[in-house]
């Protein structure tokens, strides 16, 4: 089946190495008997992908797919599906093409379908491998879900809202389990970072702005791309779900829903389908059974199926005090490690409100995954914003008009901030109106990049504060805690202050040591520079002085890569350059920045 | 203008009135059934009549009050106050709007009766008793007969006329004298009644309006029916007896088809069945599975191997850094003249993203690629070859090779000890006499220059009339003879060291007949010749000399003149030269040399001439007269060659700074290049005793390096550099110029394109 060689070979003799091996992408679709297009179909589901054969015996602008990966795509039921629905597709086009109406329409309400699920299941066989690969499926369900509906790329309002579904039912699993661990802020969208079973997965979602759609991109490559993506992604959140006892498919409340809440209406499902799980059934019946007879009421009034599933599934009350509850309930399950208790610790005890202007679905999905309990301004909200125990207000507009005392005014980067950095930072920079601190990514390694921005710095030593502040404190008795809080905030400010400068000791301690070894060292150096130049001839001429030290290291450096063979110069001379790179990087950072401070001065 | 009465609804009196469009519809509901069922049931004629009755009854002069009352209503509602003028003016147009109105529900009038004729006229015979009563009271007993009998003429044609018409006697009806516009508009103020009067032209009469009639008029206004007591949608009584009836509503007889079964039914039926019984339709619903389930049920199961290769994961895309952020530290964010640099940049190393500040959340806008991103991403999933890389994470230093400590490789030369100074131009070549006590040096300059070694003395200088190339001592130390190439020219120096019965014998080997044939000489291209000003040998060649080399029993030396293309083509193609000095004879290299020549060196034991193109070194046995081997450089081109003391080993140096080392036993090809020098390497050579070589190079450098050869010849010669060698400055972009080793000392004389002649000492 494979395209006749074209070159002579003795009878007999089969091909042998990497021709043998390999085929072109042509020669491939040839043994396939495909279109380009369908090839290209099925090696997207099928995650086939050419490989680099070690000698290219096509030349270089060919792709080359291995053979045993073609003969797999050979055997693929799909393939026969796909020949089968073209064929379908043909005769619907005939009846229509002979004004056969009827025929056309009974055609059509039986296309033949697929399924993707064996290829699932083919492609990842464990779980973990799921999740490894996660990132690309997350990135490009959640984009859809911001796009919008159009009709020329084939974009229909079903897939986004199915993508939308499916990018709330991962979020309401990574905040209900606490298992989101990292959030940046930046141009191209927020970044999330979550760590399930191990595996850091990080995705990527839109602002919640209108996006635009370019022209010189080929959407059928990228639906292809996110039909495998939504069937893999429903697989996994079942799977998710079935591990915290709850329904997959969940039912929402459809009032939510209409409000554009979905997210909260699932958090909440996940909270009451575990409880319920969890807890007597009775017991939540009970708790929530004046609820339960409003809802009766509700429902007769509009008679909707949905609330009649709603109610079997005894959801919590509309308050918020019955969520709190959840929390403290899921708090009794002591199987998570160190990390996400942490997480589920950061925003203990505290109550946000988000104003109309902060972006509210990515708060909803993360304030409470850090342990947060969180309302916004609009109708269904969990409670309003003149609630007295709420303790910060998200704002982001340049002036606040009305203020309540009790509360915190912050801007929405605060709340990320504090995610990074796993402490509360304290909030007189992220006050309304003002331009807050730069927002650093949690992905840099500051140490391993060669520069440490200074807000990382204040971060950090923040941070020391709050360990410090955790442990236990001797001096400290119970009646001091009760005394008033300026005494406290007192405390840990001299306490942090005290730690600095303990660390800037140790720091100058440091340097002083490596300066005196540094001396040394010179010292002994020049010794010897001395006993080599008494052992010459005293004649040596003064001009010549002492040789520069850096001279001679350079010289044994050049000397030792006389000696190197070709192959080992050229990697160390691209390591060589690539140090050279970051270091003309840091130094390009630290100039701007030198720069920035002498024009502010 | 003349309407059926009952389609203005001006008939209070009528019990059942029924408006034109509830009738019609009535009507076509007994079409309907008297189709349906054929049973003779003609009753409804009274209906038919009835229609007929009406529609014939012309009610002009109450028509024509209605009208009038109509507009005025309207006048009265927009204002009271105008005068009369404009009063008639909108009197009129009123009219003419409501008679387009009532024209159009004429029409309608007539096409019912129209369409109702046949059965009307079925039904004249059938008598309609029930329904007598009320189809005379339709007719109104309460209506005015008209006085005027002129009929349904344009009132126009009486317009001149001093009459109106003609009563029933046939009588002119004068026309009345019309009230001016003056009294009209009195009459109008004091009688507050008087907006109910109407004129009928048709009459000729003033006609005023009750309130009855004034009420039905506004409710007709608001689109009801006239009478507060008519309800349009009562329930519909079918007092109809279809039962019994004795005779039936038509004569003809039932239709053929309403009897045998229907042809296109019967076809819909049958395609039906068959779709169904093909199975197109189905009736049960397929049962709806759920969509997911647990795929990853018990992962113990899934790990069997799988067939086929394996699978490499796709790398993650890289993680966002600082500059990325919505709001970066200012440093990270470049300035306008940094992104403006970037436009000159090529198109691949620009910057893909340049950071930018926003300073707060709400003002960042939608990312202008972030489709085109996930795109590309898509695109690498399913396109880009996969190939699993490991990543090496080493040390650099561990790259280099490890060398034996240098301090055991010692003495080599490693620090400049004395200079010889006097030349005026660059030293072109230098070299050491065999006991080494002396060095002489060629200068651009055009002399040649003898010192002492230790003391740094000049102690001769010849002075010629051309740059000196190359200078070479013979290597015998009992004749100290130095060979010095200026331009054409090969002179052969007595130096004058020695005793005396050495200056004897020198003497007489510098000693030339003069030639007998000096036409012959000019054939052969070379010459020897006594030069009288510098006590020696002239060999005049036909070309400038690059280079001398003495073989190394001091009787022989070689010449090389650097052919060209042009001197390659013609006959004479003696670029290398043997001169014998004992006997003053000049023989051809006699082999065909494939390249230019570069030099040509005597191996230093056995009678093998060395010569080195500008790509291969070629290597003859001279007793044997051929070649013996052909060394492979690689090289783009040769410039200098140094053989080993011991003679199997052999470096050769090139213009592209990379030096050679041959081992002749091992291969043709080199043993090691080492790509020291940046620039031309212009000489190398051996140490005659220790185990060196050096190499020098216009970059102002000389290496030393430490190349021992042992004797196994399964050991690969050991070749470490081991020092540097600085401190000549350049000029015209040369630097070291030539370097040679004393032959006993380990130490390395070079001479600089400065002027210098630098030793170096361990």
């Amino acid at each position: 089946m494979v395209a006749r060689k074209k070159h002579y070979r003795p009878p007999g003799k089969k091909k042998e190495g990497n021709a043998a091996r390999y085929v072109t992408r042509s020669q491939a679709l040839k043994q396939l008997q495909v279109t380009l297009g369908f090839f290209r179909r099925l090696s997207i589901l099928k995650g086939i992908f050419p490989r680099e054969p070690k000698k290219k015996f096509k030349g270089n602008n060919h792709t080359y797919y291995h053979l045993k990966d073609v003969a797999f795509l050979q055997h693929e039921p799909l393939l026969e599906k796909f020949r089968e629905k073209r064929s379908y597709e043909k005769k619907i086009k005939k009846a229509e093409a002979k004004k056969n109406t009827a025929l056309a329409t009974l055609l059509r309400t039986r296309e033949p379908t697929y399924k993707l699920d064996r290829l699932v299941r083919e492609r990842y066989p464990k779980f973990v491998d799921v999740l490894r690969d996660l990132d690309d499926c997350l990135t490009m369900v959640h984009l859809f879900a911001a796009l919008p509906a159009v009709e020329r790329a084939k974009i229909d309002v079903e897939l986004i809202h199915r993508c939308r579904r499916l990018s709330h039912e991962w979020q309401a699993y990574v905040s209900r389990t606490y298992k989101l661990r990292k959030v940046f802020v930046s141009v191209k969208g927020l970044y999330y970072q979550a760590e399930i079973e191990g595996q850091k997965i990080t995705w990527l979602t839109p602002h919640a702005v209108q996006q635009v759609l370019p022209d010189d991109v080929n959407y059928s490559v990228m639906l292809t791309f996110l039909e495998f993506y939504e069937t893999l992604l429903g697989f996994v959140n079942f799977r998710l779900y079935h591990s915290i006892n709850v329904k997959y498919p969940p039912i929402l409340d459809p009032q939510l829903e209409a409000l554009a809440s979905d997210l909260y209406a699932l958090s909440r499902y996940i909270a009451s389908n575990s409880k319920t799980s969890t807890l007597e059934p009775k017991a939540a019946s009970s708790s929530t059974s004046e609820q339960v007879e409003d809802r009766e009421k509700e429902m007769q009034a509009n008679e909707s199926e949905l609330r009649l599933a709603q109610l079997q599934h005894q959801l919590p009350s509309n308050e918020p005090g019955a969520l709190m509850h959840l929390m403290e309930d899921a708090e009794g399950e002591n199987e998570d490690d160190q990390d996400t208790k942490d997480c589920k610790r950061l925003f203990k005890n505290m109550k946000f409100f988000l104003g109309r202007e902060v972006p509210r679905e990515s708060l909803l999905f993360v304030i409470p995954a850090f342990g947060g309990v969180v309302s916004w301004d609009g109708e269904a909200a969990p409670y309003k914003e003149g609630d007295q125990s709420i303790t910060h207000q998200i704002v982001d507009r340049p002036t606040q008009g009305h203020k309540y005392l009790s509360r915190e005014y912050v801007q929405p980067q605060w709340i990320y901030d504090c995610i990074n950095a796993r402490i509360i930072l304290p909030t007189e920079a992220y006050m309304v109106g003002r331009i807050p601190p730069p927002h650093l990514s949690p992905f840099v390694d500051n140490e391993a990049e060669g520069y440490v921005p200074d807000y990382a710095e204040t971060i950090k030593r923040l941070q020391a504060a709050a360990r410090n502040e955790v442990l236990p404190m001797p001096g400290v008795g119970k009646e001091d805690l009760d005394d008033p809080q300026n005494l406290l905030v007192e405390g840990y400010i001299s306490r942090a202050e005290a730690n600095e400068a303990a660390e800037t000791k140790q720091k100058m301690a440091a340097l002083e040591k490596q300066y005196h070894e540094e001396l040394q060292i010179e010292l002994q150096g020049a010794v010897m520079k001395k006993s080599k130049q008494g052992s010459a001839e005293d004649a040596k001429a003064s001009e010549e002085s002492v040789p520069d030290p850096k001279q001679i290291a350079e010289d044994i450096d050049r000397m030792a890569k006389v000696g190197m063979s070709r192959k080992k110069k050229g990697l160390f001379e691209a390591i060589e350059k690539r140090k050279e790179r970051n270091t003309a990087r840091v130094n390009k950072l630290k100039e701007r920045k030198k720069k920035l401070e002498s024009s502010e001065n | 203008m003349r309407l059926p009465l009952y389609s203005l609804g001006l008939t209070p009196s009528l019990p059942c009135k029924v408006p034109a469009s509830v009738s019609r519809e009535r009507k076509e509901i007994f079409r309907e059934r008297g189709r349906r069922d054929n049973g003779g049931r003609k009753k409804e004629s009274f209906e038919v009549e009835k229609k007929k009755k009406t529609s014939k009854k012309i009610q002009a002069t109450r028509k024509e009050k209605l009208n009038t009352e109509e507009s005025l209503l309207h006048l009265k509602q927009e204002d009271t106050a105008t005068d009369y003028k404009e009063f008639s003016e909108n009197y009129k147009s009123a009219g003419e709007s409501e008679a387009g109105n009532s024209e159009s529900s004429g029409d309608e009038g007539i096409h019912n009766t129209g369409s109702n004729e046949g059965l009307a006229n079925e039904a004249q015979s059938e008598d309609s008793e029930p329904d007598q009563g009320a189809e005379e009271s339709d007719s109104s007993e309460d209506e005015v007969t008209p006085r005027n009998t002129v009929g349904d003429v344009p009132l126009e044609w009486y317009k001149d006329e001093k009459h109106i018409g003609y009563d029933f006697a046939g009588k002119k009806i004068k026309r009345k004298e019309r009230q001016d516009k003056l009294d009209s508009f009195l009459a109008n103020v004091d009688d507050s009644k008087n907006w109910r009067k109407i004129y009928d032209e048709y009459n000729d009469e003033e006609v005023e309006l009750t309130k009855e009639e004034t009420k039905v008029i506004r409710r007709m206004l608001k689109g009801k029916a006239p009478h507060a007591e008519f309800d349009p949608y009562a329930p519909y009584v079918d007092w109809f007896k279809w039962e019994d009836a004795k005779h039936p509503l038509s004569n003809a007889p039932e239709p053929k088809s309403r009897f045998i079964p229907s042809k296109s039914e019967a076809k819909k039926v049958l395609r039906l069945v068959r779709a169904i019984r093909k199975g197109l339709i189905k009736f049960d619903k397929p049962k709806e599975e759920p969509r997911f389930y647990m795929l990853w049920g018990d992962d113990a199961s899934s790990s069997e191997k799988t067939g086929h290769l394996s699978y490499i994961p796709a790398p993650k895309p890289n993680l966002p850094g600082h500059e990325e952020s919505y709001n970066p530290s200012l440093e990270y964010i470049p300035t306008q003249e940094e992104i403006n640099s970037y436009q000159l940049m090529y198109e691949e190393d620009r910057p893909k993203f340049i950071p930018k500040r926003f300073t707060s959340l709400r003002s960042v806008p939608a990312y202008e690629n972030a489709v085109k991103d996930s795109f590309e991403r898509c695109l690498d999933l399913y396109l880009c070859p996969r190939v699993r890389k490991k990543r090496i994470n080493i040390d650099p230093e561990s790259l280099k090779p490890k060398l034996p400590s240098r301090k055991d490789l010692r003495p080599y030369p490693a620090t400049c000890y004395l200079e010889y100074k006097g030349h005026k131009g660059a030293v072109m070549s230098i070299s050491t006499e065999a006991s080494g006590q002396w060095i002489a040096s060629g200068s651009s300059d055009g002399t040649v220059r003898l010192w002492e070694v230790e003391t740094c003395r000049c102690i001769r200088v010849w002075e010629f009339s051309e740059a000196v190339q190359y200078v070479a001592w013979n290597p015998l130390p009992e004749l100290p003879i130095l060979a010095v190439s200026v331009g054409q020219d090969v002179f052969l120096l007595n130096t004058g060291l020695g005793n005396e019965e050495i200056q004897r014998k020198v003497k007489e080997l510098l000693h030339v007949e003069t030639p007998t044939a000096p036409d012959d000489s000019g054939s052969k291209g070379w010459s020897w010749l006594q030069d009288g000003e510098h006590e020696g040998i002239r060999l005049r060649h036909f070309k400038s000399v690059y280079s001398v080399e003495w073989h190394r029993k001091g009787d022989y030396f070689s010449t090389v003149m650097p052919a060209d293309i042009l001197f390659f083509h013609c006959h004479l193609i003696v670029a290398i030269l043997i001169h014998q000095l004992s006997k003053k004879f000049t023989q051809r290299h006699p082999f065909k040399l494939h390249g230019l020549p570069v030099s040509a060196v005597f191996h230093p034991t056995r009678s093998i001439f060395f010569v080195s193109t500008k790509k291969n070194v070629r290597v003859y046995d001279l007793l044997k007269q051929k070649l013996i081997k052909k060394l492979e450089t690689g090289l783009r081109e040769v410039s200098s060659i140094a053989i080993h003391p011991a003679g199997d080993n052999v470096i050769v140096g090139s213009r592209e700074g990379k030096l050679c080392w041959f081992d002749m036993d091992l291969s043709s090809k080199p043993y090691k290049v080492l790509n020291c020098h940046p620039k031309d390497i212009t000489n190398v050579a051996f140490h005659r005793s220790y185990p060196l070589f050096a190499s020098c190079s216009d970059d102002c450098t000389a290496y030393v390096f430490h190349g021992t050869v042992y004797s196994d010849l399964n050991q690969n010669p050991l070749i470490v550099p081991l020092e540097i060698l600085r401190g000549h400055a350049g000029s015209n972009g040369r630097g070291v110029l030539d370097c040679k080793f004393h032959p006993r000392q380990p130490w390395l004389f070079t001479a600089g394109a400065d002027s210098l002649i630098k030793l170096y000492c361990h």
